[in-house]
């Protein structure tokens, strides 16, 4: 029975949250907020549990005065403490510490790591873009053009760099993409089917 | 490969010196290169130009801080235009580290045109699980935010009064990094029929073609060069016009490689051979 329960509660609200978007009548309507409130409050609690499981697994690594990388979980177990400690109990909004930290580390960290992609992307291109076989040159032109189309420079060069460039995005890219989306779309049906019948079973855990 | 200094100096060094002189020679010294205003971009300007004062729209912030130096130029100017045609903006982040950033750049725009929180603007907070976030302002806005980011209940701001869900609203606009617009394409305007217009990076604007090509869209302002080319329109240049000779230049540099690359692998493979 437990076992099944979970497959019962599924397939219950599954085939009512599928019902009711063809079913405009109060009730369903009103059943279907209290669903949706429902889902944000267990939602609200996993964070829970999964910032105390980030605690825990840091705790315990930092408690070890031998683990390796211990000091990555010290830095870890601080900066969560830190933001929680500024926010609950000097404020989120403008000229508090919480937004100084926000604004002046975390932000500039995060958006350095991202800016270091550029350098890696110029190294990638040098080294790993080969035009060894016709596919590939097919794949260098398309991203030369659309790397120069979509910059000021593209266009002074010559009008048609820009053209070729939107028409590369809207035409070929846009069939491939369609054809994607279609099967995501498919897929998704399919695989939703499935849990809601309790075919598909691995949420629960087992194979 | 050279030793300078003891330390052995690769071709890669040399392409990392080579990016960031790209990026910063630019940045200091101006080049003015003329941009092209595309039709996407000009679709959203005139959209916004077309809402009747006092309209409000939704802006959600769905981005992290990684890509701020994409989000926050695109953010700048449709806050700009929005607030200088006289447009209410409600705000608010599906993400969380959004909520900092959107609450911070909504009170500086807001700032610069001497709008009055509460009544002009209003900035809701964060919401996790984002598709029953969605689903639920469509439905009713004050049970999915009964307070605001503050903490006050939102039945105290002028701005709500009129406003219940998407049916008051004249569009969403999701400034994101990811695929968030189509959920709110999905969610929002596939159930409730609310105008999307995406702000997105400019690595998922091709994310976003098939929905602007349905019709699906408004229109569709992409990555640094999409603000480059609103702040055109409204006749402001800022952040991302300054950014994008330096855009620009660290392309040019990227086909040179791809070609050096090019030219390097062809004679290694000839002497080869030989």
């Amino acid at each position: 029975m437990l076992r099944k329960l979970p497959l019962y509660i599924c397939f219950v609200f599954g085939t009512f949250m599928l019902a009711q978007f063809f079913i405009p009548h109060p009730v369903s309507t009103a059943l279907y907020k209290m669903v949706l409130d429902w889902v944000q409050i267990i939602y609200a609690l996993s964070l829970l549990v999964g910032a105390a499981m980030l605690i825990k697994h840091h705790t315990l690594i930092a408690s070890k005065p031998v683990a390796k990388d211990r000091q990555y979980s010290l830095i870890v177990l601080f900066g969560i403490f830190i933001m929680i400690i500024t926010g609950l109990f000097f404020g989120r909004g403008n000229k508090t510490v919480f937004l100084w930290i926000f604004n002046n580390i975390q932000a500039p960290m995060q958006a350095t790591m991202f800016s270091l992609l550029s350098f890696f992307v110029a190294s990638a291109a040098y080294r790993g873009f080969r035009a060894r076989n016709a596919q590939s040159v097919f794949l260098l032109g398309a991203a030369i053009i659309v790397m120069l189309g979509k910059v000021p420079i593209g266009d002074m060069i010559t009008p048609y760099i820009p053209q070729s460039a939107d028409w590369l995005l809207n035409v070929p890219s846009m069939a491939a993409r369609r054809g994607i989306y279609i099967g995501i779309a498919l897929g998704t049906i399919a695989t939703s089917l499935r849990v809601i019948l309790g075919i598909e079973r691995t949420y629960l855990g087992g194979k | 490969m050279d030793a300078v200094g003891g330390k052995r100096i690769n071709i890669r060094h040399i392409i990392f010196i080579l990016m960031a002189l790209a990026v910063a020679l630019p940045l200091i010294f101006k080049l003015g290169l003329p941009l092209r205003v595309t039709d996407e971009v000009r679709d959203v300007y005139g959209f916004i130009d077309s809402l009747p004062e006092n309209s409000t729209v939704l802006i959600s912030f769905d981005h992290d801080t990684s890509t701020l130096p994409e989000m926050v130029p695109l953010a700048e100017a449709i806050l700009r235009h929005c607030f200088r045609n006289n447009i209410k903006v409600i705000g608010l982040a599906l993400l969380a580290e959004g909520a900092a950033v959107g609450d911070d750049n909504l009170r500086r725009i807001a700032g610069e045109y001497h709008k009055e929180y509460g009544r002009d603007y209003l900035f809701l907070g964060f919401r996790p699980q984002f598709t029953v976030a969605i689903l639920s302002m469509g439905e009713d806005i004050a049970r999915e935010f009964p307070r605001d980011y503050r903490g006050v209940d939102i039945h105290n701001y002028p701005i709500m009064n009129n406003i219940k869900n998407y049916k008051d609203i004249s569009a969403v606009i999701s400034i994101a990094d990811g695929d968030m617009p189509l959920y709110w394409i999905n969610y929002a305007q596939a159930r409730y029929g609310v105008k999307v217009i995406p702000e997105v990076t400019a690595v998922m604007a091709t994310t976003m073609y098939p929905f602007l090509q349905s019709g699906q869209l408004v229109g569709l302002v992409a990555g640094l060069k999409g603000a480059a080319e609103y702040e055109k329109l409204l006749g402001k240049p800022g952040l991302a016009s300054k950014g994008m000779d330096a855009q620009s230049t660290a392309h040019i540099l990227i086909v040179l490689l791809i070609i050096v690359g090019n030219v390097v692998y062809f004679i290694n493979r000839r002497k080869m051979r030989i």
